[in-house]
């Protein structure tokens, strides 16, 4: 049995990386829920639930930031 | 509104060109704002700047209110978008962006856009190269 080429052990090796990599997006994707996350100094940082009082604040503060912001401009 | 090390803030063509350049690098972005050190808008994308700076500063107010601390950065995702602001060098900068854009890099842009306005002479922001196409 002839051992497969070396450059096409790579490319398997490289497209399995690329399957993992589409799989852990599309699972990303579907998964993630609305989340409000804050950053303090030193790396401190917290999450606020959407039905937290705090949590709901900010995201109707980001809600209007999203409407002035409109779409996104065609390049 | 943005962190205590304001200093001279810059004029609005330099921060309308640093908005450009973060723009160009930002394939998902829908709009962003840059505030001065009183929360004033210094440059905008499209929409009223009058409501950029009211609900920039009313998000600031929500953040440092939910645990009684300033804070640095803060991201949000939502079903229509996702909202990221931050304070560095004195000045704040908040952008919207398309659904489930990477995170880590629109707050190290945001904050080197930021960086360069306080110290012009720092030239382009280090690092940054446009991110066109990839995804």
């Amino acid at each position: 049995m002839t051992p497969a080429k070396p450059h096409r052990i790579l490319l398997d090796r490289v497209s399995v990386y690329a399957d993992e990599a589409a799989a852990f997006m599309r699972r990303r994707r579907v998964s993630r829920r609305p989340f409000a996350r804050l950053y303090y100094p030193h790396g401190r940082s917290a999450d606020h639930a959407q039905d937290s009082r705090s949590g709901a604040e900010l995201f109707v503060a980001a809600g209007r930031l999203i409407e002035v912001a409109g779409k996104k401009p065609k390049r | 509104m943005p962190d205590a090390a304001a200093t001279a803030p810059p004029s609005g063509e330099s921060a309308a060109a640093a908005l450009e350049f973060l723009a160009e690098m930002s394939p998902d972005l829908r709009g962003a704002a840059i505030l001065g050190p009183e929360g004033e808008v210094l440059a905008a994308t499209e929409g009223d700047e009058g409501r950029w700076e009211d609900d920039a500063a009313a998000l600031f107010a929500a953040a440092d209110e939910a645990e009684g601390a300033p804070v640095e950065q803060v991201h949000i995702a939502t079903e229509q978008g996702e909202v990221f602001a931050i304070r560095n060098a004195g000045l704040a900068a908040v952008s919207v962006t398309e659904r489930f854009a990477l995170a880590s890099l629109m707050l190290f842009d945001l904050r080197s856009v930021l960086r360069q306005l306080a110290t012009p002479d720092l030239g382009t922001p280090e690092g940054t190269k446009s991110r066109k196409g990839e995804k």
